[in-house]
């Protein structure tokens, strides 16, 4: 397979990572915990602000914290004063995608070294987040039914579901895997021990969706340090590298997705295994952290990005394949499921999660196998895109 | 077609809002020591004592060096005019009877300020470096409105 399919200039380097605590309510402002991780990464990559030529930040709607522009209200707490600074944001997939706008950063050769934050403070806005997600639906065809962001997220379950022919005890081992990996992590707000019962017995929310297969509501921070080649070695030992990155949207239309199996995470995977050099994703990939605020979309994205075939992901779970010790751990930090899902911040945690595991600096949750290849992915926009980070060391 | 239209009975529309109740913001730590000060009567800013730059309002990292902030000081609270402007209308364009006029204040060393109400100033009399100081409420709760206005230093 052709090794490139974009031209850059710089190969990419991530050298420092950073990390909130992720809560329900937090007390610190949306920029102190913004500024919490990225102050965190800068140490851990032993570099300081005036090292840094320029920032990129993340986050998702405004209508969470109630902050208009927040992007530009957090740039002094990103270390964004007097630098240029750019915020993305593409919905749920922000995270990572924040990761690949500071990539195309340094790999353009624009820019030497970058900060890259994403922060998420979802518990302003009341009575719950569930209001504001109703007004991503089209406003004249959709909303008048009073839609609401689960139906989605129902209708992809039950159709994976039945075009597999998937129990639902299945999916739920997801959910149990993932809560039990976040009982080693220092940031999570849900891990917990629990069974399949208990996900089977939670209470059901919009058939299939049920109360424990759902990622919480949560506010935190993270970031990350990049830095070009030169750089790199200058800094650090163990650079860890960005060998691909890849992005995709699916039709806005939700009615005309195909709703078993996400096309837009297989099209932004294809760019990124292209640009790293990667034939078979299965063989390829030691470790990956997908996108999970719903244990069925752990199972989908693992299909959507060859990890697994179609309808084979709940098969590789049962077997025991995607835990910590398996052949192809998934979400060792626990993910969404069990850390929690501060939007943007959850998004750039995975990528974080994949450069401690890829340097074998995490702790009580590094995976048994030697890891040299791992992937950080999300999904969002109006549940239509993909977003992919490959990373090697 | 013009929007107009839509009163001609030539389209349909549909009216919407987003239904959230309220927003509740935290003040954060740096805020917090800010507006505990105004309480006491006190104005609160927060120094870096790596760069040495004093904030006002206080944040709890720097903006020069992202160090944390932990030192948070009592300013003297003899500001001056940065700069004005003069309110003749409210918001929904209705003219007002009294004119309010509205100051950027800022404090010796310090980077930041105070934007408040100037009250017993006449328009003609202001200008930029005049000196200034707050009248606060008898009772206070924590707020900017803790101060009442700000006024020129006999």
């Amino acid at each position: 397979m052709a090794r490139m399919n974009i031209n850059f200039k710089n190969r990419v380097a991530v050298i420092g990572a950073g990390l909130t605590l992720f809560r329900r309510r937090m007390y610190e402002t949306s920029r102190e915990l913004a500024w919490e991780a990225a102050k965190q990464a800068l140490d851990s990559a032993g570099l300081t602000l005036n090292d840094i030529d320029a920032v990129v930040f993340g986050s998702a709607p405004d209508a969470f914290d109630g902050i208009h522009m927040q992007g530009e209200h957090m740039t002094d707490a990103a270390g964004g004063y007097m630098k240029p600074y750019t915020r993305v944001y593409v919905g749920g997939g922000t995270g990572v995608f924040t990761a690949i706008a500071g990539w195309w950063h340094v790999a353009s050769g624009l820019f030497d070294r970058v900060l890259v934050v994403a922060e998420e403070k979802m518990s302003p806005v009341r009575p719950h987040p569930q209001f504001v997600f109703h007004h991503i639906f089209d406003p004249v065809m959709d909303k008048p039914l009073g839609v609401n962001l689960i139906w989605i997220f129902a209708l992809e379950m039950a159709r994976y579901m039945y075009k597999y022919n998937i129990k639902k005890e299945d999916i739920a081992l997801v959910s149990v895997k993932n809560k039990r990996n976040a009982l080693d992590h220092p940031a999570a707000q849900v891990a917990a021990e629990i069974t399949v019962d208990d996900v089977l017995n939670s209470e059901t929310l919009v058939w299939p969706v049920q109360r424990l297969d759902i990622s919480p509501v949560s506010d935190g921070a993270a970031a990350i340090v990049l830095c070009n080649e030169e750089y790199a070695k200058q800094y650090t030992d163990t650079p860890v590298w960005i060998e691909g990155v890849g992005w995709s949207l699916d039709t806005t239309y939700w009615t005309n997705r195909d709703l078993a199996f996400p096309k837009y995470l297989y099209y932004a995977g294809k760019m990124a295994y292209k640009m790293a050099g990667i034939d078979n994703p299965r063989k390829e990939i030691d470790v990956a952290e997908v996108y999970d605020p719903f244990d069925y979309k752990e199972l989908h994205h693992m299909e959507g990005l060859q990890l697994a075939r179609k309808g084979e992901a709940p098969i590789l779970t049962r077997e025991g394949v995607t835990q910590r010790d398996g052949d192809l751990p998934i979400n060792p930090s626990g993910g969404l499921l069990g850390v929690g899902n501060p939007i943007a911040a959850a998004g750039l945690m995975k990528v974080a999660e994949i450069f401690w595991q890829l340097r074998k600096e995490a702790g009580k949750r590094q995976v048994a196998k030697d890891p040299v290849t791992g992937l950080a992915q999300a999904w969002g926009d109006l549940m239509q895109i993909g977003t992919v980070v490959i990373m090697r060391v | 077609m013009s929007v107009w239209d839509v009163f001609n009975g030539k389209t349909r529309f549909l009216e919407d809002n987003m239904n959230v109740d309220k927003f509740v913001y935290t003040l954060g730590h740096g805020y917090e020591k800010f507006f505990n000060g105004l309480k006491e009567g006190k104005i609160i800013a927060s120094k870096c004592s790596e760069c040495g730059v004093t904030y006002l309002p206080p944040r709890i990292y720097c903006e020069e060096c992202l160090s944390e902030i932990t030192e948070f000081v009592e300013i003297k609270q003899n500001g001056v005019v940065l700069g004005y402007t003069i309110q003749n209308v409210d918001k929904d364009g209705r003219h007002l009877k009294e004119k309010v006029i509205w100051a950027l204040i800022g404090f010796n060393g310090v980077r930041g300020g105070i934007f408040h109400k100037l009250v017993g100033v006449e328009p003609e009399e202001i200008y930029v470096g005049m000196p200034v100081k707050p009248v606060f409420r008898e009772e206070r709760k924590g707020s900017i409105n803790d101060i009442q206005y700000f006024t020129k230093t006999v």
